[in-house]
């Protein structure tokens, strides 16, 4: 659905630092290859949980479908801006051209609207540019140097070879033993419980 | 006959070939990348880049020349008022295109094999528009009131003409820098994390934790990542066409014959791909050696990238036949003229090393044995260089040197400050370069991992992943039944 | 081994009309068409002899543009190696394939060519320098040999690769792509190189004093465009029809789309291009052809053009839903065309009737008589073999096509 996008903005938590109000952050589970990790997300998503996520150190294909992810609201964002940026290129020509500094230019009327395309152009792209990477930076909570995870020992290797799956506390159905046999059950080859 | 994967993966009818050689794993990837960077610099590192520093002085030092004597310690003069200033300038915008064809257009058409030299080439885009943009800067002659080319209020209540193509070079150039720069460092992003979770000392650790952001690998931020990755990607390849299309109107605006002509647009922005991929190349056969980078960056690579710059080649070369007919069939003297006096006037020496380099040489890759020969691909990046910058010679000059007025026609000599700059330029170019391999992965890492046959949720076969609408309906009709005979 | 998810395969019976069905009546129709229209021209045509040249020479710029479009789409796949595309390429082979009816369609030209270019007038160069000038070039002798090298040319690319990929459905042999695609490359040099002279003779030179070096590439680009949107229609209207519904998913419409979106763009960039320089110069000798076409009614057909055919498609076609779904890829490659249509007779036409945009009852027969013409050959040509190639190596491939 087109708008699905969206609404995924909506469901996004406001505040950034949710902490636990227990004693655990929640359980990690490594897994061994991506095949193992994505069959596990999927029993994960169908589980019910909410505040949980994956970790893996390359974009793993089709793995969104599997953690049952809206799509990103991002094109709206980079469409909008885009827009505004070209309006605006175009206006500061336009007023600068027929008002503010008008000057007979090999002839042609003040409002030589083809010779302002170019620069309306780049400066469309600019701004969806720029729309793109704070919207990515925006959505992701980057930068967010601070991370419970990072605590962990075996989480070193998430941007090296390991895939992870991370389910936070505050989630209602985790239980701190329950939720770690589970993550076992699914074929993890460790699960640790994360102190907060 | 049922064929192995591998035969498969190698047989270019019905398979599709092996990208990283050797089956290596993700860890051996993350090792082969990041090895170079965490040891110290080689030997022949160090040989790249003390000569670099060096050339990058002989450009602060000519820069420094220029400002305080001016614009005459080149060879300008009139009727020459553009020569290699701008012909610089055109020459390292062109190259700067690749980076951005290999990391946006080709990511756009699926093209897999692109993740081992996208980084890198992404960089000297980076670093080439960084050279691009020096030579506007310094050629304006009263470089102190150079702030007048930015649209911003100023104390004569003046603003800049909106209306020229100088300016909207300043415009396209600048955003092209950025968007380049911010394609970069976002692709970068996971490639630092993987730095900072290997760094072994405090130092590497914060400077490649503070530019990771904190960076985790989780799914829901790849989410958005790819999304932006698209999107940038989509911008990109507009803002590529158009910066070159920019950079071309600068001379088809004007009446000068040779250069008031419709196919300018396309015809540069081929040209800028076809010279790009051959510095990339220069690039990749020169950092593959020395980084042991064999694996990563394959013979295949090379005989795409050669493949590229046959296709653009060949574009460049049907502009140059339309322009030349399109001359004769005209009618117009003045621009006849300037055909004629390129091929055969006092330029035309230039005009011929620029045929020879840019027609002639690059007809060799439709051979294989040509694309996929080391020395004949290093040789061939060089002459291909070579070539387009004599060919932005030869548009700039020929056409200035000779125009309307007999009386005004001169013939340009460069000086020693001129090719100071241009040497400069390249200091400045490689020691950028060489600072980059060193201290950053020169291979997208993360992207490269994905282009792994392992990295496939779905490899080797497992259950049945969801199958789009019409597969689902064709097994249900019972088309699952054996292939017809014969297909592989 | 493939892995299993990847063995799609395909009964011959599968990927033909099968008898009885809707489609085989197309040829039929189509000629019905083509008579009528006949009819219509020779009836209307007498009356009017010029008008109906250049009613015809629209049309048929038309449909041959969409013929060259699809010959450059499919040898650029085989030169590409593309995957993705195998199960549409049969489209563009049999529209390809009419190349050798285009020829026949072109005589009708050589009846007016004196009605259509003032340089073919006899004596025409006697009061004019520019047409002595281009005397060598622009006369009649030379103009048909060239047209005759022309269609030699694509007749003899579209009809190897026609038989070639033909033969292979039944062979399954790879030698075969193998060789396809090593002929590509000069193949595609070829076709640049005459379609660009092609335009100049047929379109350029309806204004001899007129020239713009990028014409050649700007005729590419709108022929592209202009198959592509056939492409789509042609896709969408065959899975409508039950033919190939499990063949062609929403993951090929969407590749079909986004390749419509992205040379609508490119389109747009070349006309633009070619009309900015000419007019930021204001050459009088170049100014002539725009100026021709921005005044009285034209300028509307101008307006309409760049928001038709660049606007309105651009911002339509962005949207990822709209283009996996087939009622929404169609209209706009349907939209398309029509613009792809309005951007020839936008060309062509202001040669005839430079006071304004006259439109004629010859228009609309021509376009019908070289329609069905074009449609008919079309059907007739994809009721004999099968729709997909059956034997393609990489068939496989294209058939579990997926979009990231």
């Amino acid at each position: 659905m087109p708008f699905d996008s969206l609404r995924s903005l909506r469901a996004m938590p406001l505040l950034v630092n949710q902490l636990p109000t227990g004693p655990y952050y929640g359980a990690l589970a490594e897994f061994a290859t991506p095949a193992d990790l994505y069959h596990a997300c999927e029993r994960v998503r169908d589980a019910g949980f909410t505040r949980w996520d994956a970790h893996t150190p390359f974009p793993v294909h089709g793995l969104e479908g599997a953690m049952g992810l809206r799509r990103s609201p991002l094109p709206w964002i980079v469409l909008g801006l885009g827009l505004l940026g070209a309006a605006l290129g175009f206006l500061l020509q336009w007023w600068v051209h027929t008002a503010a500094y008008p000057l007979v230019i090999s002839g042609k009327p003040y409002n030589a609207w083809p010779a302002f395309i170019p620069i309306t152009f780049e400066v469309g792209v600019l701004f969806a540019a720029l729309g793109a990477v704070l919207g990515m930076l925006g959505l992701n909570r980057l930068p967010m140097h601070h991370h419970p995870l990072f605590r962990s020992r075996i989480f070193e290797r998430v941007t090296d070879d390991a895939f992870f799956i991370s389910i936070e506390s505050w989630d209602p159905r985790f239980d701190p033993s329950a939720t770690p046999k589970l993550l076992e059950s699914l074929g993890a080859r460790r699960v640790e419980l994360l102190e907060s | 006959m049922a064929q192995t994967e591998a035969e498969l993966l190698d047989n270019p009818v019905a398979g599709r070939p092996t990208l990283i050689l050797r089956s290596p794993d993700f860890h051996s990837i993350t090792e082969v990348v990041a090895g170079p960077v965490e040891r110290p610099a080689p030997l022949g590192w160090w040989l790249c880049f003390i000569p670099s520093l060096a050339l990058l002085g002989l450009l602060g030092v000519a820069v420094s020349w220029l400002f305080w004597e001016g614009i005459g310690i080149w060879g300008l003069n009139v009727p020459v008022g553009w020569a290699w200033d701008i012909t610089n300038f055109v020459f390292w915008v062109g190259i700067g295109h690749a980076g951005t064809l290999i990391s946006a257009i080709l990511f756009l058409f699926r093209q897999k094999w692109r993740t081992s030299i996208n980084r890198a080439a992404e960089a000297m885009t980076i670093f080439a528009v960084i050279c691009a943009m020096t030579f506007p800067g310094i050629h304006v002659g009263r470089v102190w009131v150079a702030y007048w080319m930015f649209p911003i209020p100023n104390q004569m209540d003046m603003w800049p003409n909106f209306r020229s193509p100088l300016l909207w070079d300043v415009f396209a150039v600048s955003v092209y820098g950025t968007v380049s720069a911010l394609f970069w460092y976002v692709g970068l992003i996971p490639d630092l994390a993987m730095m900072r979770d290997r760094a072994k000392t405090r130092t590497r650790k914060l400077v490649y934790g503070i530019f990771a952001l904190g960076w985790r690998g989780s799914v829901r931020q790849w989410h958005h990542y790819e999304t932006a990755y698209l999107l940038l990607a989509a911008l990109a390849t507009p803002l590529v066409l158009s910066v070159h299309s920019v950079v071309s109107m600068d001379f088809a605006v004007s009446v000068v014959p040779g250069w008031h002509t419709t196919v300018f647009p396309p015809y540069f922005v081929a040209g800028a791909i076809f010279s790009g991929f051959a510095m990339v190349l220069t690039l990749m056969v020169i950092c593959r050696k020395a980084f042991g980078l064999e694996q990563i960056i394959t013979l295949r690579h090379f005989d795409l990238m050669a493949k590229i710059m046959l296709v653009t080649g060949t574009m460049v070369g049907y502009a140059y036949a339309t322009e030349f007919f399109t001359a004769w069939y005209s009618g117009n003297p003045y621009e006849m003229f300037t055909f004629l006096n390129r091929a055969l006037g006092p330029y035309a020496w230039a005009y011929w090393t620029m045929v020879t380099c840019n027609v002639i040489s690059p007809q060799l890759f439709w051979f294989k044995r040509a694309r996929t020969s080391i020395p004949i691909l290093f040789a061939l990046s060089i002459v291909i260089n070579i070539g387009m910058w004599f060919e932005r010679f030869v548009i700039i000059v020929t056409s200035l040197h000779r125009d309307f007025l007999p009386s005004a026609w001169d013939y340009f000599t460069p000086t020693m400050w001129d090719v100071a700059c241009l040497l400069g330029s390249f200091g400045l170019f490689f020691t950028l370069f060489c600072l980059f391999v060193r201290f950053l992965p020169m291979v997208a890492t993360a992207e490269v991992k994905t282009v792994l046959p392992q990295a496939d949720p779905h490899w080797p076969a497992g259950p049945e992943r969801e199958t789009m609408d019409g597969r689902a309906a064709l097994r249900a009709r019972g088309a699952s039944a054996p292939a017809p005979e014969g297909a592989p | 081994m493939i892995p299993e998810r990847d063995r799609v395969a395909l009964r011959p019976e599968q990927a033909m009309i099968p008898p009885g069905h809707a489609w085989n009546r197309i040829p039929a129709v189509g000629a019905v068409f083509a008579l009528l229209g006949a009819v219509a021209c020779a009836m209307l045509g007498a009356a009017n002899p010029k008008q109906f040249f250049f009613s015809w020479l629209v049309s048929f710029l038309f449909f041959l543009s969409l013929a060259l479009g699809a010959l450059f789409f499919v040898l650029i796949q085989y030169a590409a190696q593309g995957g993705w595309g195998i199960v549409l390429r049969r489209i563009g082979e049999t529209t390809f394939a009419t190349l050798p009816v285009m020829a026949l369609l072109f005589l009708p030209l050589l009846l007016g060519l004196r009605d259509l270019y003032e340089w073919a007038a006899p004596g025409a160069a006697e009061h004019d320098a520019l047409l002595r000038w281009k005397a060598p070039f622009l006369n009649v002798t030379f103009f048909l040999i060239r047209a005759a090298l022309y269609f030699g040319c694509w007749s003899l690319i579209a009809l190897f690769y026609y038989r070639l990929s033909r033969g292979q459905d039944a062979t399954g042999d790879p030698a075969v792509s193998a060789r396809l695609r090593r002929l590509a490359g000069p193949a595609i040099i070829v076709l640049a190189l005459t379609q660009t002279f092609a335009s100049i003779d047929w379109i350029m030179s309806l204004t001899p004093h007129w020239y713009s070096t990028i014409f050649g590439v700007y005729f590419f680009a709108g022929s592209f465009v202009g198959f592509i949107a056939l492409l789509s229609v042609v896709a969408v209207a065959m899975r409508r029809a039950g033919l190939l519904d499990t063949v062609i998913s929403a993951e090929h419409l969407h590749d079909v789309g986004k390749l419509l979106f992205a040379f609508t763009a490119f389109w747009a960039y070349i006309a633009f291009s070619q009309f900015f320089l000419i007019w930021y110069a204001n050459l009088p000798e170049e100014t002539v052809w725009y100026m021709a076409r921005l005044e009285g009614s034209w300028k509307t057909v101008s307006i309409v053009l760049m928001a038709g055919h660049f606007g309105v498609p651009f911002f339509f076609l962005m949207g990822r839903a709209v283009k996996r779904r087939g009622s929404t890829l169609a209209v706009g490659g349907a939209w398309l065309l029509a613009m792809h249509f309005l951007d020839i007779y936008w060309q062509v036409m202001p040669t005839l009737h430079p006071e304004g945009l006259r439109p004629s009852v010859l228009d609309v027969a021509a376009l019908v008589t070289v329609g069905g013409c074009f449609v008919g050959a079309a059907g007739w040509l994809m009721r004999r073999q099968a729709l997909v190639p059956l034997r393609d190596p990489r068939l496989a491939e294209s058939l579990a096509f997926e979009n990231a």
